[in-house]
């Protein structure tokens, strides 16, 4: 009986430090920020009221509204593009089996580099007067884009600038689950006589769902929580059309002193967030094999 | 803070007798906080960036060791509130811009007061009255002294004379010669004939000059304006300049796109900060071939733009006497002299007057052009960019947003102004 409470009392000394991390590191911002987010702040960033108001003020916000319909629609566009073109090029890593080793670095780089120092690469290459985007579309006889200046544009072009760094991150993920598929499966598809695409669509693809959906669901938090890389880019614009939830949210509490009304905004955010990664992890229970 | 820098011209003689004389210590010793350590934080514009570049000669001559913070002007703010909220002491001192933040920093009490460092302890050739007793009534808060100029800066039109020669025009003289001059340069040339900022938040440093030139102002009576006659006319011109004659993708122009367009020759007219004279003129091609005027006048006269960034204290630094002694070399003569050869206008009067300085100009015609120019401004200009009101830095993302909904079509300007002054009679209110 004293060894068991003595095991116990060790188990507990030694996660102790574990346990205070968590809790100062994690559940008290976290907690400080509901808190705050029941506080009104003035201009000089003074508390002046406590309830609900930043609350009730988010839902007569068309700004919010916006907010939410900019972080849902690049979320979207952003997670089919990188799934689609991940899982490709996955295949195509997983196939050629002899690719040298500079091809498969090159292959996975963009997600190595920060995306500050992606975000200003893409911003000269894009710039309307003086990038190389439009200057290869001038020189093919195109016309030429306004890309992040351009309101229908600016969303597709983050996606397709996140895609560009985040696919091979989704690709080496991807390719870890190929590796791991059973040969039996497919030498039994082999003997009946099936269609590469058939193998594809009726093996490898529902296989693959678990390893799938774990790449949606990191890469969902971070989608959801999109900011450097509009940050550097757009801020936002033009004219609130890259303004999403959480750049919002930045700009009401660090630049206006809005800090109140910021921390409703990043506790709702953060509730959505939370919801997703519940949604997609009941999702992944489904499809495991 | 509103200042018309005409008035200031003449505040400055009134006040040369009430300001307290500056009490020069005699013992005063550059080494008095040698070991010690501060930490500065600066905007990585022209101006911090020559400051920083030359801060090695700050430690040799104090011994204190100076740690540098440096980031681009948005990010120095939201690293500024991070430390201040906090009530942290991780940055001694700091630049700052009076005419955006001066009101509401004040008002939140981040500035130390530093009237009885300037008083009681400067060194025996800081000349504190050199900067006029104006310039520093501009930094003072409920009587306490925030900051010390750094420079003088407004927006200038920056123009190619061989394309304007090219096309046999003239430099404008007014705001309808400048569209005039815009519509036969895009007949007659490929560059872009009139580029200026477009992002929002930026819109206001160069819109407010259209503004007043026009004949209009923020608020009038406690309420916004922006949809008198006069503002909307503003409105119109500077959105339709851009619209009709500025770069493509230019909502999300700022003094970086404006400069890089500028310097390599693809702008044909660039309405552009003064403090960007020097990277623009880097290489030396456009000192050939650019000359430089204030915003040229409208029916409502000329009232360009001119402001002022400022070195400021924290009140939560643990360091203040070190600090002070940063703030003395950066604005020092010798220091605004140095400054003042790599484009940077000076704000003492004196340096402007000085052997080194005129010599400089004179190597120059664009140079002289541009200190021309900068006088104008100084005698003539209005620091009011965004709404005098505390929360000034909210109220010009409002101002920039209606002329952004102009240049992506989101409306006529009747609607656009209508948006806007909805938006910040909601903030003045909130004020």
């Amino acid at each position: 009986m004293r060894v068991e409470n003595n095991q116990r009392r060790q188990m507990a000394m030694m996660s102790l430090p574990a346990l205070v991390f968590t809790v100062s590191m994690i559940a008290f911002p976290f907690i400080y920020t509901i808190w705050m987010s029941f506080q009104t702040y003035s201009s000089t960033g003074q508390i002046t009221g406590w309830g609900g108001g930043n609350y009730r003020r988010m839902i007569d916000d068309a700004q919010f509204w916006n907010g939410i319909w900019i972080t849902f629609y690049l979320y979207a566009l952003s997670l089919v593009m990188q799934l689609v073109l991940g899982t490709g090029l996955a295949l195509l890593l997983f196939r050629a089996k002899r690719l040298p080793g500079i091809l498969r670095s090159l292959f996975i780089s963009p997600f190595l580099m920060p995306p500050v120092v992606a975000g200003m690469m893409w911003l000269v290459i894009l710039d309307p007067s003086l990038g190389a985007a439009n200057w290869i579309l001038t020189s093919l006889g195109l016309p030429p884009s306004d890309w992040l200046a351009s309101p229908m544009m600016v969303v597709p072009t983050l996606a397709i600038i996140d895609t560009w760094q985040w696919t091979p991150y989704v690709a080496l993920i991807v390719l870890g689950g190929l590796q791991s598929l059973p040969p039996s499966v497919y030498e039994a598809a082999e003997i009946d006589g099936a269609s590469r695409r058939a193998v594809f669509f009726r093996i490898t693809l529902p296989l693959l769902l678990p390893t799938l959906v774990t790449a949606m669901v990191l890469r969902s938090v971070d989608l959801l929580r999109f900011f450097d890389l509009i940050y550097i880019t757009t801020q936002g614009g033009p004219s609130n059309h890259s303004m999403t939830l959480n750049i919002y949210g930045f700009r009401q509490g660090f630049e206006f002193f809005q800090l109140g009304y910021a921390s409703a905004l990043m506790v709702t955010l953060s509730v959505m967030v939370l919801g997703a990664v519940i949604a997609l992890n009941r999702l992944r229970a489904g499809v495991e094999w | 803070m509103h200042i018309t820098f005409r008035s200031a011209a003449y505040l400055s003689t009134a006040l040369a007798v009430c300001w307290p004389a500056v009490s020069v210590a005699q013992e005063f010793d550059w080494r008095a906080h040698e070991g010690e350590t501060i930490t500065f934080l600066a905007n990585s514009n022209p101006l911090g960036q020559l400051i920083v570049a030359n801060a090695d000669e700050f430690r040799e001559l104090t011994g204190i060791n100076l740690v540098v913070d440096s980031y681009q002007e948005q990010q120095m703010r939201q690293r500024l509130m991070t430390v201040m909220n906090a009530r942290s002491n991780e940055v001694d001192i700091f630049m700052t811009l009076p005419s955006r933040e001066g009101m509401q920093f004040a008002s939140a009490g981040w500035y130390a007061d530093i009237s009885d460092f300037i008083e009681n302890n400067v060194s025996p050739d800081y000349d504190a009255q050199g900067f006029g007793p104006a310039l520093m009534e501009a930094a003072t808060f409920d009587g306490a002294l925030t900051g010390v100029p750094l420079n003088i800066e407004g927006p200038l039109l920056y123009y190619r004379t061989d394309v304007f020669e090219e096309c046999g025009l003239e430099a404008p003289a007014t705001l309808d010669a400048l569209v005039d001059a815009a519509a036969s340069l895009s007949d007659c040339t490929d560059l872009t004939p009139f580029a200026s900022r477009g992002l929002a938040p930026a819109v206001p440093y160069t819109f407010a000059g259209f503004l007043r030139n026009m004949g209009g102002e923020y608020m009038h009576d406690g309420q916004s304006a922006l949809c008198a006659p006069e503002a909307q006319q503003a409105l119109t011109l500077y959105s339709d300049l851009l619209r009709d004659y500025g770069p493509p993708g230019v909502v999300n122009y700022s003094f970086q796109q404006l400069t890089a367009l500028y310097r390599a020759g693809r702008s044909a007219m660039s309405f552009q900060s003064s403090n960007e004279f020097g990277p623009i003129m880097e290489g030396g091609v456009r000192l050939e071939d650019t000359a430089i005027i204030p915003l040229p006048e409208g029916p409502g006269g000329s009232h360009p733009t001119v402001i002022g960034w400022s070195l400021a204290i924290s009140s939560h630094s643990s360091n203040p006497d070190a600090a002070w002694y940063f703030l003395q070399w950066a604005t020092g003569p010798e220091m605004q002299a140095r400054l003042a050869l790599e484009g940077i206008a000076p704000p003492r009067e004196a340096i402007a007057e000085s052997e080194d300085y005129r010599a400089w100009l004179s190597e120059s015609e664009v140079r002289q052009q541009w200190h021309d120019a900068l006088t104008v401004l100084a005698n003539t200009g209005s620091s009011e960019i965004g709404y005098p009101i505390v929360a000034n830095p909210e109220s010009r993302e409002y101002i920039g947003q209606a002329v952004a909904d102009l240049l992506l079509g989101n409306g006529t300007v009747e609607e656009a102004c209508a948006r806007a002054d909805t938006a910040l009679n909601a903030l003045i209110a909130r004020d």
